[in-house]
């Protein structure tokens, strides 16, 4: 998406520059875009003291700004570790005090987000400046369901996008996610998912959340949901298994959150008829599966969803974090293979979709449902802790 | 008269004694000759072969011992140095993701090794002694050491076999194909059918018998799921073809990536 570890060309500016206070990481993007955002950028911050780091670098239709180009690398959708540990890199060489990543479709953000996103940084002693998006009711669902709720539950940290695809971060922050990443980079895995707000958390950086508006959210390179559910959910399931040390002292939530406001539904709620299916035919054939991971409790809640009317669907919350806890320690425990184990996930992951698509149908604001789940996450995380320090005294 | 009559029983008696007595003895010596040569022929063969059988067990027990010591002080050792939190953090493939965690796969692969070796060399012994000892024919020895092959391919074959049919079964539901269990099922039918041929083959029984059961079952096993997933599903195929070349004439050459599994084009996961 940005750039390579070791192929970033050193930077010699004509006349002699100030010192870089910003330095600004932009994916690949439509030249359309990269012109729009740059106009934006060049609007919003002074631009003798910014550096800006393009994959394809546009042509001199910016003489003000200082611009260097990265040869661009694998596209993805998110920001990756090849990007963390060049973003780190180019901040040491130019002594950079903050700086802003921002990810694909960026030119979506308005100024006074990208102002917000590096001010957070550049003003006051926040290492892990993270948007906080306003996205459609349908969308980011994989985050509302699995992301959002876990670090909360585990972490402490009520990020509503820890997988946000722009970031304002301090230099040891930046240091600090290069270091995670150089080890992906190092063994040529450099589109491997880094979590800035899990290695803030684990280190004691402080983190701080912006409210950016709406964002045009970029499509996954990968078109099937079974990989990239797989790809995501196995990477946050293994840096959690990683940092279980820190996660099993239990917390207090560092704030409360108020739900994003969101504007009522106007339009007519999304199908769920697919996703039931593909639930209903799942629980046919992967009980036996499933029964290897699940608890009875969860197995029988499962049987009962699976003979309910698509009207009525609703999964109870506390299943559903019952659920992601029972595969989570499934995954430490390698009590199936791993990739079956993530591929088994995904039919439950649609049924929660579809009971979360009937919730809000039927009124309940979206907002308010995620926040319930994330409370069942929390209210559940003994039981994670327990049977992760004691497997075989809690087995299904 | 009484003297004549009572010498003639008793000349009789002794003429007819005399015959029976020697020819008892005779059999007799005869039979025990035999019994003690095939009694000492079985000895014979099983003094030869109890060395070798005794070798063998030997090291097969002393090999376990010496893979239990091997295994349970590999398990410590790598558990002293965190060897599996290292290795997840150096992962070199996410892909090979095995059931068990790498500090148990290497304890168990060292004792099944050592226990392994022990057989190789148990064998190689108990050849060694029967080799040098009778000059009865052995037929059992090369299935012996055919039998350790065969036992290794049947369990490998066993666990291909279980691990694609899990793999089938989850790609299939996840696709929402009906008949994923049937398919499953074909594909672990497909390699344990494989698996028992190469075990018949490996044992040498049956040759070309075993060949052609295998080449007309394979063959019908593969026939069956065609004709079951072509004829049994052809309107499915179709219309999954249809609705991806409509999307694909709508949305430009290449469908975008939505990200959606058949819902709503306002569903979006990521």
């Amino acid at each position: 998406m940005m750039a390579t570890a070791n192929s970033i060309p050193d930077v010699t500016p004509s006349s002699a520059p100030a010192a870089v206070e910003l330095l600004v990481m932009v994916a690949s993007m439509p030249p359309n875009q990269l012109e729009t955002l740059l106009s934006r950028l060049s609007e919003t911050f002074a631009t003798d003291r910014m550096l800006i780091a393009v994959p394809d670098a546009p042509a001199d239709t910016h003489p003000t700004l200082r611009i260097i180009a990265t040869p661009a690398t694998k596209a993805s959708w998110t920001l990756t570790a090849a990007d963390f540990a060049n973003s780190a890199e180019l901040a040491r060489k130019n002594d950079a005090r903050a700086i802003l990543m921002l990810g694909p479709e960026a030119a979506s953000l308005t100024s006074t987000s990208l102002h917000d996103l590096a001010n957070a940084i550049l003003s006051s002693n926040t290492d892990l400046a993270i948007p906080l998006y306003q996205l459609p009711p349908y969308a980011g669902l994989v985050n509302s369901a699995i992301l959002y709720p876990l670090t909360r539950a585990l972490f402490a940290q009520s990020v509503r996008f820890p997988l946000a695809i722009d970031l304002g971060l301090s230099v040891r922050m930046a240091e600090r996610l290069a270091a995670a990443a150089n080890r992906f980079v190092a063994l040529h895995q450099g589109d491997a998912i880094i979590w800035p707000v899990d290695e803030a958390s684990t280190a004691g950086y402080s983190i701080h959340e912006v409210e950016v508006g709406p964002r045009t959210l970029p499509h996954p390179v990968e078109f099937d949901l079974n990989a990239i559910l797989a790809l995501v959910a196995g990477s946050l399931f293994a840096d959690i298994d990683i940092k279980a040390a820190f996660w099993q002292r239990a917390r207090p939530l560092t704030s409360a959150r108020t739900p994003i406001p969101q504007p009522p539904m106007t339009e007519a709620a999304a199908d769920i008829a697919p996703m039931l299916d593909s639930f209903r035919l799942a629980y046919t054939n992967l009980r036996e599966i499933w029964s290897l991971v699940l608890p009875p409790n969860s197995l029988l809640g499962l049987k009962r969803l699976s003979s309910t009317d698509a009207a009525a669907f609703r999964m109870p919350d506390n299943l559903w974090a019952r659920i992601v806890f029972d595969f989570l320690l499934a995954y430490r425990l390698r009590t199936i293979n791993r990739g079956h184990l993530l591929g088994a996930l995904t039919p439950l992951y649609l049924a929660w979709v579809a009971s979360h698509i009937n919730i809000t149908a039927s009124g309940t604001n979206s907002e308010h449902h995620i926040e319930a789940v994330a409370a069942a996450f929390e209210a559940d995380k003994p039981y994670l802790v327990s049977r992760w320090r004691w497997p075989d005294r809690f087995n299904p | 008269m009484r003297y004549i009559f009572a010498s003639i029983i008793q000349t009789d008696t002794s003429q007819s004694a005399q015959p029976v007595t020697i020819d008892s003895s005779s059999i007799w010596h005869h039979m025990s000759d035999a019994l003690y040569q095939s009694l000492y022929r079985v000895l014979s063969l099983l003094i030869a072969i109890l060395p070798g059988i005794l070798a063998f067990f030997v090291a097969l027990v002393v090999f376990t011992v010496v893979g239990m010591i091997i295994s349970a002080l590999l398990r410590r050792g790598l558990t002293w140095v965190k060897f599996d939190n290292r290795l997840t953090r150096y992962q070199v493939s996410t892909e090979w993701t095995p059931t068990h965690s790498p500090t148990e796969l290497v304890a168990r692969a060292s004792f099944w090794g050592c226990v392994l070796l022990g057989l190789v060399i148990g064998v190689s012994a108990f050849d060694a002694s029967y080799a040098t000892g009778t000059t009865l024919p052995l037929t059992l020895l090369p299935y012996l050491t055919h039998a350790v092959g065969a036992i290794l391919l049947l369990v490998a074959g066993n666990l291909i076999a279980r691990f694609l049919a899990r793999t089938v079964l989850i790609g299939a539901v996840n696709a929402q194909l009906h008949y994923a269990r049937f398919l499953a099922l074909g594909v672990k039918w497909l390699v344990l059918v494989v698996t028992a041929a190469m075990i018949l083959d490996h044992l040498q029984i049956g040759g070309h018998v075993v060949e052609l059961a295998f080449g007309i079952l394979f063959g019908g096993i593969v026939l069956t799921l065609a004709l079951a997933v072509g004829l049994g599903s052809r309107d499915l195929v179709s219309r999954s073809l249809e609705s991806r070349a409509e999307r694909t004439s709508e949305r430009g050459v290449t469908p975008p990536p939505t990200g959606t599994t058949g819902a709503s084009d306002k569903i979006r996961h990521f």
